[in-house]
């Protein structure tokens, strides 16, 4: 990356914890552990541990039982696996899903899918803080519904969702309870011992780990089912085939090792960031709205909509800064965010906000050049711009 | 995901970071005709004004812009451009035109005809009006 960038989009990905890398290393050539984990030699079966070391690493984060944890190519396929593969394995006592609006794509996606093949999904609007209100969840359950989808932290605003009580209402109505916290874990203890979730997705690359892995939770009392969505070998309790990917896996084992250990001081660091940053933006710009909750949200995204300008030049003005856009520019979809629409914000202003997302490796520098590089673009395409009518 | 600002060319760029002639001209100025095009809830907004000699020619331009970085880029390369015309070359002046010689891709072609709207209605007040009065509307400064 260009010297002068400075990244602040954690909630995309994060780099790779050095520690992490160098773990890594030691799996892919041939002084190191190459071996298919399924094989039964020796050096099989030492690749075979270190997995299954990662997975209770994994497991030891969440509080999970090591044989819960189920290994796959990221968050985007654990979804899938959890939404498709529940519902189809269900179906015969119910083709209702209930899940929210400002879900990530992978979830949304996958719930149109579910409709295309005969399913009918209830799609909750959220509050305007961006939560997605226990009651709203128990108004939309019907007797048919056999699954629930609902984020634990949302991408874009970091608004965090309670769900001991939407997990609750959901047990009550004997549906499943699966929950996406790609960008909870790590950020936010996590006690499946104690949480009323049957399915949970995790990614790796968002919590200093590599890109192509991930995880799924799968609750074993009450013992779940689920259609596989990948056939072939019978890895991972059948769920999900494919030769084990064991310098990805134990990527993810370390990243979640160091996250589990370091969390106090990774949430204390990404907190003050972000109020750095949150303060600096409200006394330069003091129109800046914060959008989401104030409080009930995860610690390092911080997404802020500014009036009253463009969306798409305040992103080019600010291309110094690694950052992510509700702006349509910026979207494949070439929409307003879908989020920021949900929570009632208008079309120019979504498209005027950007998140930013802190991390480990960002330092108070970073936080204040970003901070006055977005203070200086906005007044000075407020200058340019005529005064509102 | 591609690069979303990858059509700008260095010309768009450098006219975006420091757009010429950005502004209003002082309360009081005379000769002054002034129009605007689009809406700021479509995404964008331009408000022209020229600034017409004795001689009946185009002293100095000023603009003011909401938009997106092509929008600001052309009302800033607009502003250069139309400075010596009549006011009636002005109004057939072709911001598309201009747009299309800076590369910039067919979906910011409505960027460039709101530019060339504003300043259509800036110098067709010319037209409607040759003897030009203090009491032309004018922008704040």
């Amino acid at each position: 990356m260009p010297e002068k960038i400075i990244y602040l989009d954690y909630a995309a990905t994060t780099p790779v914890d050095p520690r992490v890398a160098q773990k890594m290393a030691g799996f892919l050539t041939c002084e190191g552990l190459f071996a298919n984990p399924a094989s039964a030699h020796t050096p099989g079966r030492k690749a075979r541990g270190a997995v299954e070391q990662a997975r209770m690493q994994v497991a030891a984060l969440v509080n999970a039982e090591p044989g819960e944890i189920i290994f796959t190519s990221g968050a985007t396929e654990s979804d899938n696996l959890a939404i498709k593969g529940a519902a189809h394995f269900y179906r015969d006592k119910g083709r209702h899903v209930v899940t929210s609006r400002i879900e990530h794509k992978a979830v949304l996606d996958t719930c149109k899918q579910l409709e295309r093949d005969g399913f009918e999904v209830t799609y909750i609007k959220p509050n305007a803080d961006g939560l997605v209100e226990p009651q709203a969840v128990a108004q939309a359950l019907r007797p048919d519904t056999v699954l629930v989808s609902i984020m634990h932290v949302n991408n874009e605003i970091g608004t965090a969702n309670d769900i001991a009580a939407i997990g609750a209402i959901v047990h009550a109505q004997g549906a499943w309870f699966h929950v996406d916290a790609a960008q909870s874990a790590g950020k936010l203890p996590i006690d499946l011992k104690q949480m009323p979730v049957d399915l949970m997705s995790f990614s790796g690359h968002k919590v200093y780990g590599p890109k192509g892995i991930g995880a799924l939770y799968v609750r074993s009392q009450p013992h779940i089912n689920l259609d596989p969505l990948i056939h072939g070998g019978g890895h991972e309790h059948g769920l999900r085939s494919g030769t084990l990917a064991t310098h990805q896996i134990v990527g993810m084992g370390e990243a979640y090792r160091i996250a589990r250990e370091e969390m106090p001081k990774d949430v204390t660091h990404c907190s003050a960031l972000r109020q750095q940053l949150w303060r600096a933006l409200h006394v330069t710009v003091p129109e800046a709205l914060l959008n989401g909750h104030p409080s009930q949200r995860v610690c390092g995204i911080l997404n802020v909509g500014f009036p009253g300008i463009e969306g798409e030049s305040l992103l080019f003005a600010c291309h110094d800064l690694a950052v992510s856009s509700g702006s349509a520019c910026t979207s494949t979809d070439k929409a307003p965010s879908f989020v920021l629409r949900a929570l009632g914000r208008d079309d120019q202003l979504a498209g005027s906000s950007i998140r930013f997302s802190v991390g480990r490796f960002t330092t108070k520098e970073e936080v204040q050049t970003a901070a006055r590089i977005v203070s200086e673009e906005y007044h000075r395409l407020q200058e340019l711009a005529p005064a509102a009518g | 995901m591609p690069d979303p600002f990858a059509a700008y060319s260095d010309t768009v760029r450098a006219h975006f970071r420091t757009p010429r002639n950005a502004g209003g001209f002082a309360a009081g100025h005379e000769r002054i005709l002034a129009g605007s095009a689009g809406q700021r809830r479509y995404g964008r907004e331009v408000e022209f004004q020229l600034q017409v000699t004795a001689e009946g020619r185009i002293g100095d331009c000023r603009y003011r812009v909401y938009g997106c970085p092509a929008t600001i880029a052309l009302c800033s390369l607009t502003s250069e451009a139309l400075k010596g015309r009549t006011p009636a070359e002005a109004a057939g002046f072709s911001v598309v035109t201009l747009a299309e010689q800076l590369g910039l891709p067919a979906e910011k072609r409505a960027a460039a005809v709101t530019v060339e709207d504003a300043v259509r209605a800036a110098a067709g007040r010319y037209n409607a009006a040759p003897a030009i009065s203090p009491a032309v509307p004018q922008l704040q400064a």
